[in-house]
This record gives C-alpha cells, sequence and structure tokens, in this order.
C-alpha cells in the first residue's frame, strides 16, 4: 500500500502532464480540472506515505526496485527514508498549492501546467531515488521547465539594480552580479538559472561517475554502494568537493547564489514556490544522499567547507534582502540567506542539529511558498514589486495581510509554527562545533524579522497610492485555499511535531553514526525540547 | 591472392537485403519513366515501402542469427554490420517520407530523386559490411556517388550548386586520400583485409597509411579538422537531403572506423587512442562554440552535428567492448533527434520558405505541435534526461570512466553546458518570443508521422533504453576481447539491492 502510493505520489504528475497534452487548449476550466486532479492524488499519496513511515523501522521504506539496464549497473529503485518523505510530502503541497496559485494565468494555461507537473514530478522524484543515475535523471529533469517557465511566463526584473540604503546611496549585490552584465530580462534571468544549475548538475555528474568506476561493484545503486564502496585520500577529496560544490549550486551556497534570487524574482508566483521551496532542497538532500551515504569519512572531514560558508550566506542574502526593493529579491535573498541555517545544521554532523535541518527544509519550504504566494498576488493586482511606491494595502487585502503576517512569523520561526522547532534544533545541536556559527545565526533571525517587517510594513501600512485602490483582496476559494493548506500544515506541525521528529530522527541517528564513528546509541537527550 | 567469386543460395540469402533493393530502386526508376503522368507521391510510398520491406528483412536476420562472410571476407553479415543497416534503412525511410511535400517544389526530376535516395543507401549498406580495404573504397564511393547529385538538386539556386561544388571537391579530394592511404597499407602487410593486418609489424609507412584512411573517413562524419565542407553543405543542399547527410553516411563511415580500428588495429591501441582524444576535444569544442554564433538553423544543426561526432569519438577513443556499445546506442539516439529535428525544419520551411532563426520566433503560438517536437528534439541533442540523448551520453560517459580518459571527460561534461545555451536560445525563439505573423502553420501528414517516429523513438531510448542497449551490447559481441574488466559481483548485488 505504502509502495503503490509512493509510486502515485511520482507518476500522478507525470500522467496529469500526459493527460494534459489531450485536454483541447480552448477549455482552462478542464486543463485546471485535471492539473488539480493529479496533484491532489500526489498530496494524499505522499501524505498516506509520510504517515504510514514507521520510525521504529528505521532506514528505507516502501521501496520499489525494478531492473532497468543490468549493463550499467542501472535500477528503477525508488523508497524513502526519514529525509525523503516529509520532503516529497513538502511538494505535493507547494504543487497542489501552485496549481490554485496559477489559478487566473490566461496565456497557454496548458503549457504551463504541464511544464508545472513535470518540474514538480522530477522534484518528487529526487527526494525517493536509490539510485545514483535516476537521482541525477530526475535532478537534471528539473532544472529544464524551469526556462520555460521563467521565460514564458515570467516577468522581468525591473528592481534588479535599484537598491538604496537609508541615505540614498546606490548599493549592489556584487557577488551575486557576477555574470550579470546588467541585463534584467527573463530571458536572461531563465538563461542564467539553466545554465548555472546543468554546470553544477554536470559536476556532481563528474562525481558520480567516479564514485561508480572506483566502487567494488559497477552500479549506481546507493544501498550496494553505500556497503560496499570505500573511498579515501585524494580520490574521496575529490568526489566529494565535486559532488558538494555541484549539488550545492542549486542549494544555493554562497558564493554560488547568484542566479537564485534573479531566478526567483523572474518566476511566476508557481514555480517561485517551487523553486525557493523545494528545488533548492534538492541539493542539501542531494548532499545527504550521495556523500553523507556513500563518502562518510570524507564528509566528516570536509564538512567544515560548509559551516565557513554558510556564515555569509547567513549575513550576506540577508543583508542583501534588507536593502532590496523588490519584493520578490526581498523573499529570495531570505531564502538563500536560510539555506545557511540548513547547512550549519548539516555542518554540526550532530543528532539533533541535523534532524532540525530536515525539518527545517520543510519549514521554510512552507513558509517561503506563502510569502512567494502572496507576493504574487500583490504583483498581478498592482502590477508592482517595488516596496516604496506600494503600501497600505491592508484596507483592501485584510485577509491577504493576515495570512501575510503569519508568513512572516513562520519566516522568522516564531514559536507555534514548524519553523520553531526548527531552528531552535539547529541552533541548540550546533552549538557545541560551531558557537561562533550559532551566534552568526541568531543575529541572522534578527536581521530576518527586520526585512520582512520592513517588507510587511512597506507593503500593507502606511499610505496607499491612489493608483493601487482597486486592488483586490483574495477572495474565491480557490485563492484562500492554497494559503490555508499552507499555513494550516505549518501550524499543525508545529503544534504536534512529535511523529515528524520520529521520522527524521529515525534516519539521522545511524547516518552520523556511521559519519562520526561511534555506536548507534543516543547520545543527546532531547525529549525535554519538544512541546 | 586469388578471389573465390563463386556463389551458392545459401551465400545469396546474406545478400538478400541488398538484392531486393536494387531490385526495387529499378523498379521505382522504371515506374517512373513508363507512367510519366505518375503522382510523385505514390512513388514516394512505394519506395518507402521497399526500403520497409529491406527492414523487415534485416530484422528477421537478426531475429535468427543470419551471419556469414562472402567473397574472401569482402562482405560480411555480423551484428554490426545488421545493425548499421538497420540504421541506415530507419533514416532513409524516414528522409523519404519528410521529402515529399519537398519534392513537389521540384521543376524537374522528381522521380529521380527517390531512386537516388534509396541507391546512396544501397552504397551505405554495402559500407556497413565492408571489412576489406577494397571494399571500403568501392562501398564509399558508390554510396558518395548518389549524394553528389542530390546535394546539387535544385538547380536554379546557387547555394545548392555551390554546395554540391564543394561537396564533390572535398569528396574527391578523400577519395584521393583513401585510395593513397589504402596502396600505403597494402605495402605495409601485404593484404587488404582487415583481419589479416592484426599480426602486421608496426611501421610508420602503416602509421601513415592509416592516418589517411582516418582523414578520409573524417570527412564522411565530419570530425574537425576534417569538417570544412559540412556548414556550406547542409544550408545549401535540399533539406531532406541535408537530414539524410547528418546521419547515415556517418554511422555507414562510423561501421567502417569502427572495423578498421577494432580489428585490423587492435594491437596499436595506445597508438591511436590520442588520435581519438585530439579528434574528439577539437570537435566537440568548436562544433559547440561555433554554433553558438549561427543565424541558420541548418548551419546551428550543422555545427551541432560535428560537435555529436565529437562525442561519438570519445567511445572510439575509449576503443573497448563498451565503448563499441555506446557508440551503437548514442547513434540510434542521434537517429531519431537529428532527424526529427531536420523534419521540423522541412516543416517550417515548407510553409514559410525560410530556415533563418529568427522566423523561429513564437514558433509555439503558429504550431504548438511543431514548436514542443523541436523542444524534445533539441534537448535531447542537449543530453536532457529523460529524453534519449541523455542516456546516449552517459552511455559514452561510462565507457569514458572506464579507459580512465579523464581530460575526454570533463570537455565532454563542460561542452554539454555550453552546448545547452545554443539549444536554448532556439527554445526561447520558439516559446518566448512573439511572431511576427501568427498565422498557424499546419503540417502535412507524411512529414507529422516523421516527426511522431522521431518523438516515439526519442521518449522510448530515454525511458526505456533496455532493449536497445541489450541489442547494442548484442551486435558487438564480436569485439568482446577488448572488454574492459569489470568486477561486478552479481550476489552482492542481488543480497543488498534485493531487501
Amino acid at each position: 500500500m505504502g509502495q503503490l502510493a509512493l509510486l502515485a505520489t511520482l507518476f500522478a504528475p507525470f500522467l496529469g502532464a500526459i493527460a494534459l497534452l489531450f485536454v483541447p487548449n480552448r477549455e482552462p476550466l478542464l486543463v485546471r480540472a485535471v492539473a488539480a486532479t493529479s496533484a491532489g492524488t500526489a498530496l494524499l499519496a505522499s501524505l498516506y506515505v509520510f504517515m504510514a513511515y514507521d520510525p521504529d523501522e528505521g532506514g528505507f521504506q516502501f521501496i520499489t526496485n525494478w531492473a532497468w539496464s543490468e549493463e550499467l549497473g542501472i535500477g528503477f529503485h525508488i523508497g524513502v527514508d526519514g529525509i525523503g518523505a516529509p520532503l516529497v510530502f513538502a511538494s505535493a503541497i507547494l504543487l497542489f498549492a501552485g496549481i490554485f496559485i496559477s489559478w487566473h494565468i490566461k496565456d497557454r494555461t496548458k503549457e504551463f501546467y504541464i511544464f508545472l507537473l513535470i518540474l514538480a514530478a522530477a522534484t518528487i522524484g529526487v527526494f525517493m531515488s536509490l539510485d545514483l543515475f535516476f537521482l541525477y535523471f530526475f535532478y537534471e529533469m528539473s532544472v529544464l521547465p524551469m526556462y520555460v517557465l521563467l521565460g514564458v511566463w515570467g516577468s522581468h526584473t525591473k528592481g534588479y539594480l535599484s537598491m538604496t540604503d537609508s541615505e540614498g546611496r546606490k548599493l549592489r549585490d556584487s557577488v551575486g552580479f557576477i555574470l550579470n552584465f546588467g541585463s534584467n530580462s527573463k530571458e536572461y534571468a531563465a538563461m542564467k538559472l539553466t545554465l548555472f544549475l546543468s554546470a553544477g548538475a554536470v559536476m556532481a555528474l563528474m562525481g558520480i561517475l567516479l564514485i561508480y568506476h572506483f566502487s567494488p561493484v559497477h552500479t549506481f545503486n546507493i544501498l550496494v554502494l553505500r556497503e560496499v564502496a570505500h573511498f579515501d585520500g585524494t580520490l574521496a577529496t575529490i568526489i566529494w568537493v565535486l559532488v558538494f560544490f555541484g549539488f550545492a549550486s542549486i542549494a544555493p551556497i554562497w558564493p554560488l547564489h547568484s542566479w537564485s534570487p534573479v531566478g526567483h524574482a523572474a518566476a511566476p508566483a508557481a514555480t517561485s514556490m517551487l523553486h525557493a521551496g523545494v528545488l533548492m532542497k534538492l541539493g542539501h538532500f542531494s548532499i545527504i544522499r550521495v556523500a553523507y551515504e556513500i563518502l562518510p569519512d570524507a564528509t566528516r572531514e570536509l564538512m567544515p567547507i560548509a559551516a565557513v560558508l554558510c556564515v555569509f550566506s547567513i549575513i550576506y542574502g540577508g543583508f542583501v534582502a534588507y536593502y532590496a526593493k523588490d519584493t520578490k529579491y526581498v523573499i529570495g535573498y531570505s531564502s538563500s540567506s536560510h539555506m545557511g541555517y540548513v547547512f550549519l545544521g548539516m555542518a554540526a554532523l550532530d543528532y539533533i542539529s541535523l534532524t532540525g535541518a530536515v525539518i527545517y527544509m520543510f519549514a521554510h519550504a512552507l513558509a517561503t511558498g506563502m510569502l512567494f504566494a502572496m507576493a504574487g498576488w500583490v504583483y498581478d493586482q498592482t502590477h508592482t514589486r517595488d516596496i516604496p511606491s506600494l503600501g497600505g494595502l491592508v484596507k483592501n487585502m485584510p485577509f491577504l495581510a493576515g495570512a501575510f503576517v503569519i508568513a512572516c512569523m513562520a519566516s522568522v520561526g516564531m514559536p507555534g509554527t514548524v519553523n520553531f522547532i526548527a531552528e531552535i534544533m539547529i541552533i541548540v545541536g550546533a552549538w557545541e562545533k560551531y558557537p561562533f556559527q550559532v551566534v552568526v545565526a541568531v543575529l541572522g533571525i534578527v536581521l530576518t524579522m527586520a526585512y520582512l517587517f520592513k517588507m510587511m510594513r512597506g507593503l500593507f501600512y502606511g499610505q496607499m497610492s491612489p493608483e493601487y485602490a482597486h486592488a483586490r483582496d483574495t477572495s474565491q476559494w480557490v485563492d484562500r485555499l492554497p494559503l490555508l493548506l499552507m499555513i494550516g500544515c505549518s501550524i499543525f506541525f508545529g503544534i504536534f511535531p512529535m511523529h515528524f521528529y520520529n521520522v527524521v530522527r529515525s534516519t539521522v541517528v545511524p547516518m552520523l553514526d556511521r559519519i562520526n564513528q561511534v555506536a548507534p546509541v543516543v547520545t543527546q537527550n532531547t525529549t525535554g525540547l519538544l512541546p | 591472392m586469388t578471389f573465390d567469386l563463386t556463389l551458392s543460395g545459401s551465400d545469396l540469402l546474406l545478400l538478400a537485403p541488398e538484392i531486393f533493393l536494387t531490385i526495387w530502386l529499378c523498379v521505382v526508376l522504371a515506374v517512373d519513366f513508363t507512367y510519366k503522368q505518375i503522382d510523385h507521391e505514390k512513388l514516394a510510398y512505394l519506395s518507402v515501402g521497399g526500403v520497409i520491406a529491406t527492414l523487415i528483412n534485416l530484422i528477421w536476420f537478426d531475429y535468427t542469427g543470419v551471419q556469414g562472410a562472402l567473397f574472401k571476407d569482402m562482405f560480411v553479415l555480423d551484428g554490426v554490420a545488421i545493425f548499421f543497416k538497420i540504421l541506415v534503412l530507419i533514416s532513409t525511410a524516414m528522409v523519404l517520407l519528410a521529402s515529399i511535400d519537398y519534392v513537389k517544389s521540384f521543376k524537374f526530376f522528381r522521380g529521380e530523386y527517390y531512386f537516388l535516395v534509396m541507391m546512396s543507401a544501397l552504397g551505405m549498406m554495402f559500407m556497413a559490411s565492408a571489412q576489406d580495404l577494397l571494399s571500403v573504397f568501392v562501398t564509399l564511393e558508390f554510396s558518395t556517388f548518389g549524394f553528389y547529385v542530390l546535394v546539387a538538386y535544385l538547380r536554379e539556386d546557387q547555394k545548392s550548386s555551390e554546395a554540391g561544388l564543394k561537396f564533390f571537391i572535398l569528396g574527391v579530394f578523400a577519395a584521393g586520400l583513401l585510395a593513397y592511404g589504402i596502396s600505403l597499407v597494402y605495402g605495409e602487410t601485404g593484404t587488404l583485409i582487415f583481419s589479416e593486418m592484426t599480426s602486421a609489424p608496426g611501421s610508420y609507412g602503416l602509421a601513415i597509411g592509416f592516418i589517411m584512411i582516418f582523414a578520409a573517413l573524417g570527412f564522411k562524419i565530419g570530425a574537425v579538422p576534417f569538417h570544412s565542407w559540412i556548414p556550406d553543405t547542409y544550408q545549401g543542399a535540399p533539406t531532406p537531403v541535408t537530414a539524410f547527410l547528418s546521419i547515415a553516411p556517418k554511422a555507414a563511415a562510423l561501421a567502417i572506423l569502427i572495423r578498421m580500428f577494432y580489428v585490423a588495429l587492435a594491437t596499436f591501441k595506445p597508438t591511436w587512442v590520442l588520435l581519438f582524444v585530439v579528434a574528439s576535444i577539437l570537435s566537440m569544442t568548436y562544433g559547440n562554440i561555433v554554433a553558438i554564433a549561427q543565424k541558420n538553423i541548418k548551419r546551428l544543426l550543422a555545427y551541432s552535428g560535428i560537435a555529436q561526432i565529437g562525442n561519438v569519438m570519445i567511445g572510439l577513443a575509449a576503443g573497448t567492448k563498451r565503448g563499441s556499445d555506446a557508440i551503437l546506442f548514442y547513434l540510434l539516439t542521434y537517429l531519431f533527434a537529428n532527424l526529427g529535428a531536420f523534419a521540423v525544419v522541412i516543416g517550417v520551411s515548407n510553409r514559410i520558405k525560410s530556415d533563418e532563426i529568427e522566423d523561429y520566433n513564437g514558433l509555439n503560438r503558429r504550431s504548438p505541435f511543431l514548436a514542443a517536437a523541436m523542444l524534445l528534439f533539441l534537448l535531447s541533442l542537449a543530453g536532457v534526461p529523460p529524453l534519449a540523448g541523455f542516456i546516449g551520453k552517459l552511455y559514452i560517459f561510462v565507457a569514458a570512466i572506464e579507459e580512465e580518459l579523464y581530460t575526454l571527460l570533463i570537455v565532454g561534461l563542460i561542452n554539454i553546458v555550453i552546448s545547452m545555451y545554443y539549444y536554448l536560445v532556439v527554445v526561447k525563439k520558439m516559446y518566448i518570443n512573439e511572431p511576427h505573423d501568427p498565422t498557424p502553420l499546419s503540417v502535412s501528414t507524411p512529414l507529422k508521422t516523421v516527426i511522431f517516429v522521431g518523438i516515439a523513438g526519442t521518449l522510448l531510448l530515454g525511458i526505456y533504453p533496455k532493449p536497445f542497449i541489450d541489442w547494442a551490447v548484442s551486435a558487438t559481441l564480436m569485439f568482446s576481447n577488448l572488454a574492459a574488466p569489470t568486477a561486478s559481483a552479481p550476489a552482492v548485488l542481488t543480497s543488498l539491492a534485493g531487501g
């Protein structure tokens, strides 16, 4: 049953995309209905998978293993562990919400939903791949739909270069603007994103091929490689660096983040949600799946690199977000800043912090999904994302303003949301090993509050410009449903995190014991931390 | 040396596909001459029927394992030969179907067109069976002969004549090189048959001879630095001929290259690996970088073809059985993606009479089918999963890493990213830009069939390549002495992966 549900989660969006090919373009309602049905199926199936995952048993569950090519040692081998299950669930939530967020797209509706479903399905595929070949297969497959989604349905990034500080001086993200050439077009953003991620992907592919070649068994099967392949010395370092930086470019770790805010800003709302919500987590997830599972020794020795770089991610992203004037830049940079927390949680190699990092990925997916969805709504109503020119929208949009406050609170990590649990676990878990980074992370939370509240004030409070008097609130159920779904999940798992915590921990503990070379015993009592 | 040219009935069986196709192409020509008023579309279907019948014959040979050699090994029918013959015939059938609308624009000689295409195909089928330098020369010239005429088919078009002339002069030059190389090799070894050369001692004469032969075949496959005729010829030739030229002769020449280097020169492998490494790096990098600057879709596909041949040569450089499997599979993926892309180009140019990339603006609004098909084909050429090209590239890379050709691998991976740029530029024009003229474009049924075959092949080889990989593996069984040592331990696999 669980196996079937897992397959349904993966194939429902693909089948939806195929079914859409046969729906005529002149019936947009039918197109949306088909897309929503397939996404809904995936959502229910993934909820079942997440709930049915047995934390007492641990390990990989709901495994399907079909031989795909014995010649090359490839199998269609899927299953989830405690890290994959919540991320599959998060992808399905965001896909389902994204379908409704894009309800009002009029231009080439059918194609939009086809590409969106392929994007989400490929992302879901990565989270359940137990074969390096299919991990890469789905990973690269998720990058290409982004190009078309950004290029066709995206918007130009007008506010890109106009960032000013409080005294009116012009600022720019000098690292993020590498290879920028001052272009504000969506085509540019799409191309940059695709090439950047493809470059990262082929780097990781080189690492994967080296693993394949140097393992005693010529296979791409992660479970086999984990047991039989042992790498050390220079070779292990080379593979680790290729895998880590290859995948970290999508995460995105500083200084490889430059494609990400541009991409967020240019993308249509639903794409931004999936992009920031789950696409970026492919990076962390793949690092965990490949480097943590197959290269435990190199991970133990080299993960401090991530601990250093995450400081830059957190601070740099936070400051740029503070000065940015475009709503989507603020959220985009806040995402790249928050991804630094995940790296911190991963780098500490501690039970609590890694569990926190995984929960943080889920929590961030929901929080940033909400923020992008609402920024998208505001843009659709006012046709601007320039914060200084907006204001006072609370009069027109009371529901949205309320939801926005909740989303900001979630993003900051307010108790009661799942983000709080994740954040506190990362901070507590990493304190022993990286106290300096933890101090930076706490300052980062303050910074998050500063820029999110600044944006909130700028959008919803203060004086409203008369030209935006026609802006409407979300009134239809199709517009409110995705927001309520994401808020509901965030608060539900914030109040009842125990199952979630157990699921993640059941996987994290044996994994870290392998890396830290200790007996699989629980060394820290964490029950007191949880409500 | 005496040649035994007597044939028995069972020997003739081995030649059945070629004999059948010969008769059939004479029939097509005769029908055209006899019934002057015949609709040329019917001739096309007649030709396609003959090609498909030959194809079925070959598939039956492959299925029942009919193999053998004729004329003292000058003509062999083995797994590799059957594979390449099938490849050539699939492309011939697709090109014939794709030509139907295009041929209507010819003022003269519509019937002979189909005859010439099939005659070139016949030549290339013989090429796939050539196991001897003399038959290499004869079959190569035989197949090129048809192309000389086909490339210059648009008499009134200056570009087509120029293309024909360029192709002819360089082709004749390559033939001269080939003949001279063959004479040198014969002088050094005293034999023309590949399998008898294996024990020949190395010498400068032999090396120079084989380098000349390699150069001549390099012209056919369009490897840098022998590529200079490709862009102009591709641009000037009638588009269906360009499509044919972009896959079938390359495949046939690769069949000869594989045989020559894997059989005749197997003992000198350390020496010739470097040749392929250099040619491969040059082809990939030059093809991809120059493709970025192209404004004409046929030129873009020409340069992309040069780069793709660079990828194929990674497999040759590996020089193992895995390498030859990978080449065979890669050519299959390339066949569907490349012919599909050319079919879209034919479809567009039939309607708007232009091959400029600028005129592909907004193709998605004018014909969602053509745009989506082109998107799939270009992404397959770029090597994006879940399309065929990705599996082909991965297979080639696996073959390369088993021989530890790291430089080649790194260059190949970087080139994937470079190539993605120019393929995506075309995607951008089709999907993002708005059309100058929004009138919808219609596609004729035969062309639609070709495009659907291309899409089916591209998706099937990408999603379920197992039968095709197995086919490639069994076709090259004769090279299993070159297999790279693998340390596979099935017991470990099953015990761990099963649970």
